[in-house]
């Protein structure tokens, strides 16, 4: 492929055509390093201007690549966001040097969106204090470089909770409400970036503004689920709600279309609080089912769990027995289930974190156990996310690939409830056009298991996952963030060129994490 | 949290940010470099020791980020090993040796903090009703806090005669040291010792707001989540521990607020005497050792 080079100070095309993936087995996520073109005069001024800034290999090294462990890249220079005066300074003199600007919260993308390829990195984890907690109306006012964990630790001590954040205590309020925000209670509460009630952003240009859907509500719409294009959250005003332990249940199903079908049945009927799904084997698949409070478990219980085909933990391992009793010869995976069960499910059942029968810190039992037997140094999860009806084929497809390319894999199914008067902030995000009440999404997570695969082997296999969402007209709920070479196959040149131009108005020298979508 | 088996070092550092979570330094600096990760990034670019220095002094070795650390890296380990490359901390500990063997039985090996209150190192010794140990390695226990070389011959006097005993050891660094220094000694620190006396046992009550070592928690975390887990069903007192089950250490008076914050306790009861004074000057309600609870 043919890359014109980029004018020093100026923004290239993007080096991924729409088409470019098609028949290509790799497509390398790094894009061009920025030239430095400016740097130092850029340095001078911010450093004039009171900013600390810190450059060297030592300062800049810890950045060098997101969870994802396959884009690597380092910025010339680092600084920890302090407050939303220093973040404007920053960005005005960014904006006149023409300075890339790539704005990182818990890093925890996997595309390489909080990696910087030159330029400064804003390391927002610097403004992580919660300003006011109104338990009288149930709301929080917090600095967005918060990670969720550290909100929930300091919610706790006022016996209260947020509503939903993802599962793995270290991304951080700012990054999630860019993207989306996926909890086991997405289906009844929805994702976290529609929990926000208003934030405080820094555009682009410079301008601290407070936004919402009353006040400023074109720049809330953009900002929400928007991956950093429109603005720098600085803070965030956040729903929160009393601090419950939960009662959890297990379902065991060996068809994932029957799984699913279940979900979405419980899904439609508010039978639970919390719902998920997460396969250990194509025919070992959990349905976890949850709930707050003693009344809608007892709800549950008399009107809706009958109606689930799956089976208790003891009548599946009966149905496993029978199962590999009849085929010797897969003992192997007979095997593997039961080595997954000996290593998986003790951490969901660890004493600290139960009494009476009842979990508490759901949060920190699942992400210890998403980090413990999911983590590794590289993550590769790509995602889809469609509208219900197209939901099991988007799984099964998904699956099958999974199968082509990892012997072992895991899926993770959850919906996520829309908000009608949210409509606005879904323009170009993780939820998928079309989707009406809930979309679904399914994230595929191979077990690297110690494995050394190629980055060639782990780009072939989001490019089949991603292909599936283009070829169903599905998003991707970027739980694993989506590759920007999709960006337009998945959306359209009209609505792409509409957001850029959007974006071009509001950030004319193109700086602010301008490698992530366009 | 997810092993108690820290064997790897910094290059296995893969940047999950999990020991921020946990991490005093962290807290009062909210600057990546002053945290575990950011050292073990930094090293991973070549940093050395020196350029290094000002994090490596903040850290206060409580150990909260190794039980979290998902892939195992002995951290606690990782930054006394780069104190010691620091050029200041070139002193080598050599005190004179105590005369003849330490008597036999368990062993109090209470440290400096307890033994600078003697009227609670008494208190102490009459509740575990053991032998305090006339050399209590508090030198070492010095040069393992400050990055100081231990004189080889010196350690080995220090540990001649321990290992396969009980000991009940108050200094929690040297705890953690003489895990490895003494395979097949059994080894406690003050706070577990005192936790399992009866009369002690008995006084805590769930109004009680419990302050764990933080230091000897999790240098043995695995195994400890379940004693104070058990102490907290049997008392019904709440503890100091985060919703990781990470203990909150009382390192400063911002800490100590931060520990406190929300808590609405009518005593608090500290298992390091060093914390009494920390915590006795923030908050409004009486502050007591464990050892002290046996009286009050
Ligand atoms: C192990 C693992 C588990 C995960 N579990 C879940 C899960 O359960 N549910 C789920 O939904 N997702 C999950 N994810 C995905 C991840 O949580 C999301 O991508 C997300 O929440 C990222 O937050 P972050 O703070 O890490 O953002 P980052 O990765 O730092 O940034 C994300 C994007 O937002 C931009 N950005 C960051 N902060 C700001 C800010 N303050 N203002 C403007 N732009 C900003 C960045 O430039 C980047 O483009 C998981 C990822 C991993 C690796
Ligand atoms: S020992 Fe404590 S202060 Fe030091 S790096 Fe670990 S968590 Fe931070
Ligand atoms: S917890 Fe361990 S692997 Fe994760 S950032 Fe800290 S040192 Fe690195």
């Amino acid at each position: 492929m043919n890359i014109p080079p980029v004018e020093p100070g100026t923004v290239g095309p993007c080096p991924v055509a729409p088409d470019a993936l098609q028949g290509i087995k790799r497509q390398q996520t790094n894009p061009a390093r920025w030239n430095g073109a400016g740097w130092q005069d850029f340095v001078a001024a911010v450093r004039a201007a009171g900013v600390e800034l810190a450059e060297g290999s030592t300062a800049c090294g810890m950045y060098a690549t997101d969870a994802g462990g396959t884009a690597y890249g380092q910025p010339h220079g680092v600084v920890v966001a302090r407050n939303a005066g220093q973040v404007s300074t920053l960005l005005r003199a960014a904006q006149a040097h023409r300075v890339p600007v790539t704005v990182r919260g818990g890093g925890l993308t996997t595309e390489g969106e909080s990696v910087a390829f030159g330029g400064v990195l804003l390391d927002m984890s610097g403004m992580s204090r919660v300003l006011n907690i109104d338990a009288q109306n149930l709301t929080v006012r917090t600095e967005a470089g918060i990670y969720w964990h550290s909100l929930a630790e300091e919610l706790r001590r006022e016996n209260l909770d947020y509503l939903s954040a993802p599962l793995n205590l270290t991304s951080s309020v700012g990054g999630t409400l860019g993207v989306g925000g996926i909890d086991v209670n997405s289906a009844r509460l929805g994702c976290s970036a529609d929990q926000a009630v208003s934030l405080q952003v820094v555009t682009p240009t410079g301008e601290i503004v407070e936004c919402s859907d009353d006040e400023n509500a074109e720049l809330f719409q953009r900002v929400i689920l928007g991956y950093g294009q429109f603005g720098v959250i600085t803070e965030a005003t956040l729903r929160i709600r009393p601090y419950t332990p939960l009662a959890m249940h297990y379902y065991y199903y060996s068809s994932l279309a029957t799984a699913i079908e279940d979900l979405q049945m419980l899904d439609r009927n508010d039978a639970s609080d919390y719902s998920g799904i997460l396969t250990i084997m194509d025919c070992a698949v959990n349905l976890l089912v949850a709930f707050d409070s003693d009344e809608r478990e007892a709800a549950f219980k008399a009107n809706w769990e009958a109606r689930l085909r799956g089976f208790g933990e003891a009548g599946f391992a009966l149905c496993m027995l029978g199962h590999y009793a009849l085929r010797p010869w897969r003992i192997g995976e007979a095997l593997y289930l039961l080595q997954r069960k000996q290593a998986v499910f003790p951490e969901f059942r660890r004493p600290e974190f139960h009494r009476d029968g009842k979990m508490h810190d759901r949060s920190v039992v699942f992400s210890r156990a998403v980090w413990k037997h999911w983590g590794s140094r590289q993550m590769v999860i790509p995602d889809l996310a469609t509208p219900a009806d197209t939901f099991i084929e988007a799984v099964e497809r998904g699956n099958a690939v999974c199968r082509k390319y990892f012997p072992h894999y895991t899926l993770y199914c959850v919906g996520i409830k829309l908000r009608p008067e949210h409509k606005p902030h879904y323009e170009m995000s993780c939820v998928p056009p079309g989707a009406e009440g809930w979309a679904y999404g399914c994230e595929f997570e191979p077990m690297i298991e110690g494995e050394v695969y190629s980055r060639d082997h782990f780009q072939a296999f989001k490019n089949a996952i991603y292909d599936i969402g283009v070829d169903l007209g599905a998003s991707y709920y970027r739980f694993g963030g989506m590759m920007k070479g999709y960006i337009r196959r998945v959306f359209g040149d009209a609505l792409v060129d509409r957001h850029l131009a959007m974006k071009r108005k509001a950030d004319p020298a193109m700086i602010l994490n301008r490698d992530v979508i366009f | 949290m997810y092993s108690s088996a820290h064997s790897r070092e910094f290059p296995a550092c893969s940047g999950c940010s999990l020991c921020r979570l946990v991490c005093p330094m962290w807290r009062s600096h909210r600057d990546p470099r002053f945290s575990p990760e950011g050292l073990a990034k930094a090293l991973q670019c070549g940093a050395t020791a020196a350029e290094l220095a000002a994090p490596l002094d903040a850290c206060s070795f409580c150990g909260a980020c190794d039980p979290v650390c998902p892939e195992r890296i002995d951290l606690t380990g990782m930054i006394m090993e780069l104190r010691r490359q620091l050029p200041q901390s070139a002193t080598t500990v050599n005190v004179p040796v105590p005369p003849g063997p330490a008597p036999a039985g368990a062993l109090l090996l209470p440290g400096a903090a307890l033994r600078a209150d003697p009227a609670l190192l008494t208190r102490v010794k009459g509740l575990l009703g053991i032998a305090v140990a006339a050399d209590d390695g508090a030198d070492i226990a010095q040069a393992l806090e400050t990055g100081g070389a231990i004189d080889t011959p010196r350690q080995r006097a220090f540990l001649r005669g321990l290992d396969g005993r009980t000991l009940v050891v108050g200094d929690a660094l040297l705890l953690r040291q003489l895990r490895r220094w003494l395979p097949a000694a059994r080894l406690q620190g003050l706070g577990e010792a005192l936790g399992n006396v009866g009369v002690i046992r008995r006084r805590l009550a769930s109004a009680d707001f419990y302050v764990i070592e933080a230091r000897a928690y999790h240098a043995d975390y695995e195994r400890l989540v379940g004693h104070y887990d058990g102490l907290r069903a049997d008392t019904g007192c709440a503890m100091n521990l985060d919703l990781q089950r990470i203990a909150i250490p009382a390192v400063d008076e911002a800490e100590a607020r931060w520990m406190l914050q929300g808590r609405r306790p009518a005593r608090i009861v500290v298992e390091n005497p060093a914390e009494r004074e920390i915590l006795r000057r923030v908050a409004d309600v009486p502050v007591l050792h464990l050892a002290e609870l046996a009286e009050a």
